[in-house]
This record gives C-alpha cells, structure tokens and sequence, in this order.
C-alpha cells in the first residue's frame, strides 16, 4: 500500500546507513509516494464519496454518470417530525455508551484473570466469548426475543443494552486480554518490591499500560453496538428505535437516499467518539512518557 | 484472597452474561439442528450437505482470501506507519485508512453495490482517465465483490489494532537494526510483525468470524450461486420457515469459526507458557 | 472522564424527554421495502390520528420481501411462547406466504367481522392464502403483481409470451436479469411463471391439492433442466431493488420486478421515467399485503379502526391509488367510483385490466412453492 515498504526490497546493503541517499531522485520518490497514496485515497473515499452523492441525488440514472438533479428533499423526509430520526440518534448514541461502560467493566476484569491468573478451561472460556459473533444470528433472536418478554426487558434501554453487550464482549474480552497479556511483567513485579498492594500495582501500572489496548476495543464495541440491528429489532423495538432500524428497511429496499443519509448521520457519533477516546490515548500515553 | 479463586471470580460476570443472554437461548437453536419431521437425527444435516456443501466451501474460501488480504493490507499500513520517514505521508496515512471502520456493514453493502457495478462508479472513473475501454468494463458483484467489500471495511479494524500495537513496542531494537542497514521491509517482517502478532491474530480471527455471520454483504453484492451460508440460512428461514436447516447450517458455520478460533487460541496459550516461563 | 459524564447525563436526558408523552400508541410493523414505511408515516398515521385524537401510530418496518414477514411472525411467535399478556404489535402488514402459518399457530385474531369494511373484499386471496383458509383473519392492504421491467429505449419489441422471451434471451445474452430464488420475491415469482409456461398443470400448482408424484414427473424436470439453460444467458441480479438498480444503470434492459415498486421508484424520480412493464403470458403471479391484527395485541380495538379507516374506499382511492401507484386491495368496483378516469387509467397505463385478468396469476399453494424452490436449489447446486 505505501510506495516505500513495497519499493525498497533492493536496497543494497553496501550503501551506508540511510534510505534516501541511495534513491534516484526525490522527485521520483515523491510522485510514487504521491501515487500510493492518491490510490488508497480513492480505494478509501471512492465508495465513501458514491454514499455522499446519494445523499443529495434526487435523479441518477443511465446513461448519466452522475446524478442528474441534485438536492436535499430526501433529507427533509429523514428529518420529518415523523422520520424519527433525531429520537433514533440520541437512543443509538444513549445505547452506544452505555454498552461501551457495560463491555469494559466486565471485560477489564475477566480479561485481567485471562491474561494473568490461573484459569481452568481458560480457552474454552475464551471460546465461550465468541458464541455469539460465531453462530449466525438469525435463528437465535427468536429464541431470546422469547426469553426477554418472559423477565419483562423487552422494549427496554436495559434489554437492548444487554444483548448489545453480549455481542460486543468478545471484542472487549479479547482485546483485553492480549493487551493484559503483553505488559511487561517486570514493571508490575518492580511496584510490588517497592512495597505497592496489588490493587494499587494494577491501577498504576497494568490499567494504564494495557489502556491503548482497551480503548480500541471501547471503539469496536461502540461500533458494534451502533450498527447492530437484528437484536434490536427483537428486544428493542417498537419502544426503543436506533438508527439501523430506520436504515435497515430503506438500504435493504434500495433506497440509497434514505440510506445514505441515516448512514451519514452514523457517522458523526461513531466519528466523535473515535476522537473522544484518541484524546484520552494520548494523554496516557503522554503521562507513560513522563513516569 | 485465594489466588485460585479470584481468576474465575473475575470472569465471572462476564462469562454469565453471555451464557444466559446467548448460550441457553442458542442451545434451542442447536437442538432444534437435530430435530426434523422425520425426528431426531442427522437429516437437517444430510440435507445442508446435499443443498449447500458449494456454498460452504465458498464461504470458507472467500473469507479465507478476505482475512488474509485484510493481514497483509493491515501490516503494510501500521509498517509505514512506524518506519514511513515523511512525516506527512504518515499523517495522511494514519488520517485516511481509518474511514471505513465507521460505515455499518449494511450500508457498506449498499454502497458497494452502486460503486462496483458494471456501470458503477469505478468503472466510470477508470473509463473516464481513459484507463480502461467502455466495451472492457466488467461488473465486480460476485465473490470478487464481496472480497473487496470485506477486505475495504475489515482492513481498517485490524490495522487500528496491528498499528497500536506497533506503536508501543520499544523501538531501540528497529533503530539498531536501521543502523545495521537492514532494509524497512526486513526490519517489518522480522522485527516489528513477530512482536505484535498476539494483536495481528486477534485482529484477523475476530475478522474471520464477523465476516463468517454477516448477512447484508453477501445478500447486497453476490447475485450469484454459489452464496454464503447466512445468505443460505436466510432463505431457508424466509422462505421455507425451516428452522432445522438453518440450524445445521449455523451449527457449521459455528464449528468452523470455532476451529480457527482455537488454532488461535492455541497459539495464544504456546506463547503465553513460553513468556511466563 | 469528565466530559464523556456529561455527554452521558444530556443524552439520557434527552432521551427520557423525547419519549415522555402520556398518549395511546398504535404499534404497526410493516414487511416490505421503504414505501410501506413511508405510506404509514406519510399518509395513512396523520390521517388515523386526526381523527383519533390523542392516539399515535408508530410504524415499524421489518425489512424488504418474505424476511420482514418472517420477523413479525418470530415477534409474536415469542411472545406467544412466553405468555405475554399484551403484544406489542397492533396490526402488522405481512405477505402471503406467512399469513397462512400466523393463522395456522392461532397468532391472529379473527377480527373482519368487526370492521364496515369486511365486505369489501371478495377476491380469492382474501379468503385463502396460498391454499391455507385465512378467511376473516385478513383483508387486504393492497394488491401487487410481478411484470416484466424494460428500457424501451434498447428493446423495441418487448416479447409478450415467455417463449418469446427465451428467443430474446437468447439472441441477447446477459441483458435480461433475474435475482433468482434467494434474492427476493421478484425472481420467485419470474420462477413460479417459468413453471407455469412449462411445467406440469399449472391449474394445480396454483389451486392444489398438493401432489408429490407431480414434482417427480417429466414435465417438472423438463422445466427445471429447461430452466438451468435459460439460465446461462442471463444476468444474476442482487435482490428485488437489485433488478430495478441494474436496469436504471443501463447494465440490463430487461427483468421481472414487483409492479408496486417500480412505481414507486417512478413517482419518486429515482427510476428512469422511459422505463415500461409488460405482463408476460402465460402469466405471472401476483399477492395482495394483508393487515393483520395479532391475537393479543394491546390496542385491539384502535387497531380494528385503524384497518377500517386502511381499507376503506375513501382511503383505497387516495392513499394505495393516487398517491402510492398501487392496485387497490378492496375491489375495484368500490375504488373506482371515488376516483377520477385520468387516475384510474395511470394505474393500466402499461398493464392493461384485461392483461391482469388473464395473465395475473397467484402464487402456486405452499407444497408446490416449496417444491418449486426447492427444485430449482437442487438443479444449482450440482452444477
């Protein structure tokens, strides 16, 4: 993908020390980089940018290669009193958040056991995680549709948060226990001789170290649980709505307006919340830097 | 507290969300894989092997191909990420991969069906730099499709792991191995992936599964036989209300995911062993 | 972490206060693409609540084709299973095809006889469904049927009979296309007219009784085997809209669609306006969507209203006919009267009345469904 990685194979190893002495010309160097990177932009941005103009198309059709008339009626029916939409985003964003709190209290913990405690069964329990990214969804949701009207979560926060949660887990758990997996010893081993309990070893020490980690798995899970639709059709709906319900329906019917502007709309808290937890990133790992 | 009891305390809690919330609702599904008009036994499973032992080996196939695009895309991304030497490349790069982490899976399908199509928004593009002829375009809305649409919207998910991961390593060795003249592929492929594949292989099994249960991709994009065995496991549901074979189909498909999950798995506990001792 | 509490706090916030509104709210889930959704929103709720004040409809949909059926039937079937007092759907919109097991699992009320409208309706599929008996458990939202979609602008002469379609297949490879079985009803039912040109008594496939020997016999796989040649000269297309989609980007010129949505398609301006149907002979089938009313659903009552003021003629000619493009589900003697002769014609503009007399058929009784599918997965599967 980058013109560099792929370019350099024959780098003899006679000439010195340093990569850009060896190279023809900057010139060249300059229009490959160019190059590499204009392609993974329209790779990237090419679908991306179709999704944008369906947004505002109102005519697009053969043989026209782009849309013929343009404008934002389809935006007026998204955002119709009746459309939902604004409801649907804040319940989806609500939802969202508290997965993310849910997934992460309980994965931090059983991911801290998994990495550096002893286990038995420790893979099955593992596997036991993934069940439910494992086993196509469809036949399931019947059945715990069924099991949330007998204790009463159906049509609840609480219920679509749940089933949210049990789907994101094993992005949370995994995550985690691999980032728990590869702190170094060591340094927990160093706080506990200079006379740390273990709880304040693991909050000053392992916590932070195994963050990065953690809070890249906090972004698949808000992904997760932000795109999920079956479950939240079965337990949800019709008192909680998110934003796939109203996507679902008009993507699968090929609506792409209405799709692509709901899509869109996904867009801007799963965006948000990515730079929320960047901004978090940084400043641990800054305070790393400076212990 | 009893060290040998506080591990399993701590997974506790979560390890009884998910059986209750998922594995005792799933164990009807399962059962019901074994049960047909004739009764209990084998036949849902005889049928899904007459029916659709090409889908599966499709699935397995393209998936396959999916995960190992998505590892080798996500190492030349985080690689150029730690050793690119203009700032600038790797502050588009790092800006620019990331996008399509956040298009739902759906409407990744969605809009692929509209970009890859015989006169979709590729073609166009290339017909119109004059890169390709009118006549040569072809539709991409097959198994190719669905390749690139998994590849496109997975590649970003592992390499925001790998790049992590790569990120944090103690860069004293790259450096010594920079000065020893070692070239930057070298130094990736012998230095930087081996110290980060815990993340690389969490990240492309977790792909591997998602991609495994997708449903809407397959639907939107492939028109064509042989499908993916959600796509199959649909239309028994829909169109025949036939659970059973559903069921055998999901129980396949979970068997398989569970087979590279625990040759990861494995792995995982070889180096684990291996670093404690 | 502080921002990220208070962003938590607001959102909460807001949500307890957008769904704080102390009124009755009729649940109504809908199958079918966006349109369904969209007529519920855009016409038929704000009617209903003008004249029911301080109620409020809620549409939800549940997806495009037999999918969105299927998970109505799995919410009730649930409830049903777990002993929910009340249900949460009021009245649902589902296709044919699942109607007759929602009867047969006593997930219905049987409700007609307590609307003004009952009477309305007199056509077969509103007193059986694909050979189930649903007589009073439904009446029908509106009636849609299967044509052939083309560009006129690329085929001059559209063939009128499936024999001259396999002639034009042939003569132009790859420019009709179909979605097969697994992509939606529109290639089903392109299928289910294949057989009934070719197979064996199409009378009995539609009318039953159901026959295993007729699914062994000659005529069947002559069909099917004919069927797997034809199919190499067309284009697969991914799903119902997939057809629609692969016609509006000139990549064919030709395929089955569902005649309620290329309509809508049109009215919208999202298909090419030159676009035509032909009804192909021997015939294609066609299937009314039903309101239904679950059997204990919270809102009974609202709910028989609610599918009173739907089928009412009034409604018929307004919201399915003028606005929608869609064929009345009551009969059309009743919707004709409230309408204007410009708007009625609009409807036969391509499809004539006598075309769907003769060439409307329905789909074959649900053994022979099956079995068609069924067939036709077999033939792909070993090739």
């Amino acid at each position: 993908m980058s013109s560099s990685v792929l370019n350099t194979p024959a780098l003899p190893s006679s000439t010195a020390t340093h990569l850009t002495t060896w190279l023809p010309s900057r010139a060249l160097r300059l229009l490959l980089r160019g190059l590499a990177l204009g392609l993974l932009a329209f790779a990237v941005f090419g679908p991306l940018l179709n999704m944008l103009l369906w947004t505002v198309a109102e005519s697009w059709f053969f043989p026209n290669k782009l849309p013929s008339a343009y404008g934002f009626a389809y935006w007026g029916r998204v955002f119709s009193p009746r459309g939902n939409a604004v409801e649907s985003l804040v319940n989806s964003v609500s939802i969202a958040v508290g997965v993310v709190v849910l997934s992460l209290s309980l994965a931090i913990p059983a991911g801290y056991a998994l990495a550096r405690l002893k286990l038995p069964m420790r893979s099955l329990v593992l596997l036991m995680f993934l069940v439910p990214q494992a086993f196509p969804n469809l036949p399931v949701y019947m059945n715990i549709a069924r099991l949330f009207y007998d204790v009463g979560l159906n049509g609840t926060y609480l219920g679509v948060v749940l089933v949210h949660t049990v789907h994101g887990l094993v992005y949370a758990i995994w995550i985690a226990t691999a980032a728990f997996a590869a702190v170094d010893h060591a340094l927990e081993e160093a706080a506990r001789i200079s006379g740390a309990g273990p709880l304040r070893t693991f909050s000053d020490i392992t916590l932070p170290l195994a963050m990065p980690g953690l809070m890249a798995s906090a972004v698949f899970v808000f992904l997760e649980s932000l795109d999920e639709f079956t479950a939240t059709f079965f337990v949800g709906a019709p008192e909680v709505n998110t934003l796939p319900l109203l996507l679902y329906t008009a993507s699968a019917g090929g609506n792409y307006q209405i799709a692509s502007i709901t899509a869109l709309i996904l867009l801007v808290p799963s965006i948000g919340f990515m730079l929320v937890v960047e901004r978090l990133l940084r400043a641990d790992v800054l305070a790393k830097v400076g212990q | 507290m009893n060290q040998r009891a506080l591990g399993p305390i701590l997974v506790a809690p979560a390890l009884a969300m998910v059986v209750l919330f998922f594995v005792y609702p799933l164990a009807y599904s399962l059962i019901s894989a074994f049960w047909s008009p004739e009764g209990w036994g084998w036949a849902n499973f005889i049928k899904a092997y007459e029916l659709y032992r090409n889908d599966i080996v499709f699935t397995v196939l393209i998936i396959a191909l999916s995960t190992a695009l998505v590892g080798v895309f996500s190492i030349a991304i985080g690689g150029y990420l730690v050793l690119g030497e203009n700032p600038r490349s790797v502050a588009i790069l790092k800006w620019l991969y990331r996008w399509p982490l956040f298009i739902p899976f759906v409407v990744a399908g969605q809009v692929m069906r509209t970009f890859l199509a015989k006169n979709g928004m590729l073609n166009n593009t290339l017909v119109g730099l004059e890169l390709i002829e009118p006549v040569s375009a072809v539709s991409l809305l097959d198994w190719r499709g669905i390749v690139i649409t998994f590849v496109w919207k997975q590649t970003p998910f592992v390499a925001l792991l790998v790049a992590g991961a790569m990120a944090s390593l103690d860069r004293s060795m790259i450096e010594a191995a920079r000065n020893l003249g070692a070239s930057r592929l070298r130094i990736l492929l012998e230095i930087i992936v081996p110290q980060v594949r815990a993340s690389l292989t969490v990240g492309l099994t977790l792909s591997f599964v998602t991609m495994m249960s997708v449903l809407s991709v397959p639907l939107m994009i492939n028109a064509q036989t042989p499908t993916t065995i959600t796509a199959n496991m649909a239309f028994r549901i829909n169109s025949y209300g036939d659970y059973g074979v559903a069921n055998a189909l999901g129980v396949i498909s979970i068997l398989l995911t569970s087979g590279v999950a625990w040759l990861y798995l494995r792995q995982a506990s070889k180096d684990k062993s291996r670093a404690i001792a | 972490m502080k921002p990220a509490q208070i962003l938590l706090a607001g959102v909460f916030a807001a949500a307890l206060a957008s769904t704080a509104q102390a009124q009755t709210t009729l649940n109504v889930a809908t199958a079918g693409d966006q349109n369904m959704v969209d007529y519920i929103n855009d016409y038929l709720g704000p009617l209903f609540e003008k004249q029911n004040p301080g109620t409020k409809v809620r549409a939800l949909g549940t997806g495009p084709g037999d999918a969105g059926s299927q998970k109505i039937f799995e919410r009730l079937d649930a409830q049903a299973k777990s002993n929910a007092p009340a249900w949460d759907v009021d009245v649902a919109v589902v296709h044919e095809k699942i109607t007759g097991k929602l009867v047969t699992d006593k997930l219905l009320a049987n409700y007609r006889s307590g609307i003004q409208t009952a009477n309305l309706a007199t056509r077969d599929s509103s007193k059986a469904a694909l050979g189930t008996p649903v007589d009073g458990y439904v009446m029908p939202m509106f009636h849609s049927q299967t044509a052939i979609a083309y560009n006129p602008d690329i085929v001059k002469n559209p063939p009128s009979t499936y024999d001259e379609l396999v002639d034009w297949a042939k003569k132009n490879p790859k420019q009709f296309g179909y979605n097969g079985i697994k992509g939606g009803m529109s290639g089903v039912s392109f299928v289910m007219g294949w057989m009934y040109a070719y197979g064996p008594d199409a009378k009995k496939l539609q009318n039953g009784p159901f026959d295993a020997e007729l699914t062994k016999s000659k005529a069947w796989n002559y069909a099917m085997a004919n069927l797997k040649e034809f199919n190499k000269n067309v284009t697969f297309t991914p799903g119902n809209a997939g057809t629609l989609d692969m016609l509006n980007r000139g990549e064919i010129a030709m395929g089955p669609v569902w005649v309620d949505m290329f309509y809508s398609w049109k009215a919208e301006g999202r298909l090419n306006p030159s676009m035509k149907l032909k009804l192909v002979g021997p015939g294609m089938p066609g299937q009314p969507m039903y309101y239904v009313v679950p059997a204990k659903a919270a809102q009974s009552d609202l709910a028989k209203k609610f599918v009173a003021l739907a089928t009412s003629p009034e409604v018929q000619a307004e919201g399915i006919v003028k606005r929608f493009s869609w064929y009345p589900g009551i009969d059309a003697k009743h919707v004709q009267a409230k309408l204007d002769g410009a708007t009625w014609q609009k409807l036969f503009t391509d499809v004539t009345p006598d075309d769907l007399a003769t060439k409307g058929k329905s789909f074959p009784v649900g053994p022979y469904f099956d079995a068609i599918l069924e067939s036709y997965e077999r033939q792909t599967a070993t090739n």
